[in-house]
């Protein structure tokens, strides 16, 4: 089976600046790609230009196995298309809009139409220009989502949505896939991709730092550590941490004893790697309080970016990548 | 269901607002305007009045030839107000049309379905040209219906050529608008390109008019080209109707060939 989305040396020169220096990454059929990375990173470009919105520099695309920018409009029925900034005109309701979209990229069945609808809790005969940030963004996955095409790209899905409705999106996103449709999504946040995406690309400066799994880049994250505990003295905090593969940037201090049981330590680090054998060391200390933060993009990025580490992380089984593409910097 | 020219019934069906504005307002125009010929243009003392004027000024709104029906109705329905009223709605529709809609970023969303550029300027050109047929039907038929009341003693084929170019003058107006826009996807570059068309043949025929010296601005009017031999009065100038109806299909061309090419909401 031929992959979904395949990107070679993909640039984009808007006048003299380069915003894509030259992607690399494949998409196979029927699984969840999800591209993060910080705002300004190329994530919109890169989308638009598989959309054929906009026209790479250089390098090649191929969308369900054929170029966009020659395809026509065949192939744009088989994609299902969320913007980034979503505008919606705003003298028409939403089943307006709909019935519009439907007219140029159908056949679309009105029954799922409604049945999403309402699964979003979404009212189509509102005007549109009363709708809320979050209604409008329901408008924008509706008309993505109601054709049931091949493949959805859909840049920034759950900006403006509360979490029960990005609940219903990521019920949305698994029937897709497990009806054979391909999701190609992008997010800043880390943890949004990696509840519904098989392999991530992380982006920045439009360069592809990482094609990966979700869990790989878990792994690789950085984690902020803090923990207070009774009972043991700083530097046998310290040495017990510095056992722990991953950890770094240890600093242990003894708390003054006023509002504090006396002999508390107080100690914070960062973790990248397995928690378990951080779990198992803490185990033997007596603490009286431990936060161990999600794993933050912004340094996930950058350790994977300015560590040319990314050959240690395995490929995603979901996302080959280009050599040539992988450590450009 | 498929349905034929999605475009350009979303165009014609979300314009209809403006659309019977324009017309409210053309009709205000003709009521108001075309009544009064018996007791403005057609009386001796208003010719006298006219006579007295500067003959510059005169020329340049076409007073010259008020003294008729056809000569009153061709200088101030079609030569002035009419014609400010039909370009304003043309060139609004026509940097709207594509240049506004991308601007206000919705283009983006209509190109990433099952639609091709050319159809979007194209389908959108067409509704455009369907709102300006009705606004000259809307026009012929009240200028008609005035004729005898009014005693304008028109000929009723020759103001169907005036009509004709009527329309056709808007349409150039309103193509270089849509034109614009597509070339540059900045609303405000439309308004300005189909505003010089307008504007700049109306200046281009009052000052070509006014000496031998200056003659040769009248070529550059399209203004000229469509009223220069008075159509109400003695009939359309069917070379005109046919250059002016050519530009704005070349217009139109060169619209979707600019949209074509280029990168969209960037």
């Amino acid at each position: 089976m031929t992959q979904a989305i395949v990107v070679e040396g993909l640039r984009k020169k808007f006048g003299q600046r380069e915003v894509l220096h030259g992607l690399d990454f494949a998409v196979e059929p029927g699984t969840v790609f999800g591209v993060i990375g910080p705002n300004g990173a190329g994530k919109t470009t890169t989308m638009r230009c598989l959309l054929d919105i906009i026209r790479p520099s250089a390098g090649s695309i191929s969308v369900l196995g054929q170029d966009p920018r020659r395809a026509g409009t065949e192939l744009r029925k088989r994609i299902g298309y969320l913007p980034g900034e979503l505008y919606l005109e705003n003298r028409t309701t939403g089943r307006r809009m709909l019935e519009h979209f439907a007219a140029i990229s159908g056949p679309v069945d009105q029954r799922h139409v409604n049945d999403l609808a309402d699964r979003l809790h979404l009212d189509l005969d509102r005007q549109t220009r009363k709708l809320s940030k979050g209604n409008k963004q329901k408008l924008g996955l509706l008309q993505a989502f109601m054709h049931k095409p091949e493949l959805l790209v859909l840049d920034e899905p759950t900006s403006g949505l509360d979490p029960l409705v990005q609940q219903v999106f990521h019920a949305m996103v698994r029937e897709a896939v497990d009806g054979g449709a391909t999701v190609f999504l992008s997010s800043h946040v880390l943890s949004e991709v990696q509840l519904a995406a098989d392999a991530v690309a992380i982006l920045r400066d439009g360069n592809i730092v990482t094609v990966s799994t979700v869990e790989a880049l878990r792994t690789a994250a950085v984690r902020q550590l803090r923990f207070n505990s009774t009972g043991t003295e700083a530097h046998d905090v310290g040495a017990l941490l510095a056992r722990v593969p991953g950890v770094a940037n240890v600093a242990v201090r003894e708390l003054p004893a006023d509002g504090h049981a006396a002999g508390t330590v107080e100690a914070t680090a960062t973790l990248s790697g397995h928690i378990q054998p951080l779990v198992q060391e803490l185990a033997r200390l007596h603490l009286t309080d431990l936060v161990l933060e999600e794993p933050d993009l912004e340094e996930a990025v950058l350790t994977l970016y300015t560590g040319g580490d990314a050959s240690s992380i395995g490929n995603a089984p979901g996302a080959s990548r280009q050599p040539e593409g992988a450590h450009r910097a | 269901m498929p349905r034929p020219l999605p475009l350009f019934t979303k165009a014609l069906t979300d314009s209809w607002r403006s659309t019977v504005a324009w017309a409210v307002g053309l009709t205000g125009a003709i009521m108001l305007y075309l009544p009064l010929y018996p007791s403005i243009g057609g009386s001796a003392q208003m010719q006298q009045m006219i006579d007295a004027l500067p003959q510059g000024m005169t020329k340049a709104l076409n007073y010259d030839q008020i003294a008729t029906g056809p000569g009153y109705t061709q200088a101030t329905l079609f030569g002035l107000i009419g014609f400010l009223l039909m370009s304003m709605a043309s060139v609004g529709w026509g940097a709207a049309a594509v240049g506004g809609d991308e601007e206000s970023g919705l283009l983006e969303l209509t190109l990433a379905h099952s639609v091709t550029r050319v159809q979007v300027v194209l389908e959108r050109a067409l509704a455009i040209l369907v709102r300006i047929v009705l606004l000259a039907a809307l026009v012929f038929v009240l200028v008609l219906v005035l004729n005898g009341p009014a005693k304008l003693e028109i000929d009723v084929g020759h103001l169907f050529g005036a009509v004709l170019l009527f329309a056709a003058l808007a349409l150039l107006s309103g193509t270089a608008a849509l034109f614009a826009g597509a070339l540059t996807g900045r609303k405000v570059y439309g308004v300005a390109a189909g505003a010089a068309v307008a504007v700049l043949g109306y200046v281009f025929n009052a000052v070509g008019r006014q000496s031998p010296d200056v003659e040769w601005l009248l070529n550059l009017s399209p203004y000229h080209w469509a009223y220069g031999n008075s159509p109400v009065s003695n009939g359309a100038d069917w070379g005109a109707v046919t250059g002016l109806l050519c530009i704005s299909a070349a217009l139109v061309a060169l619209g979707t060939l600019a949209l074509q090419r280029r990168d969209v909401g960037v």
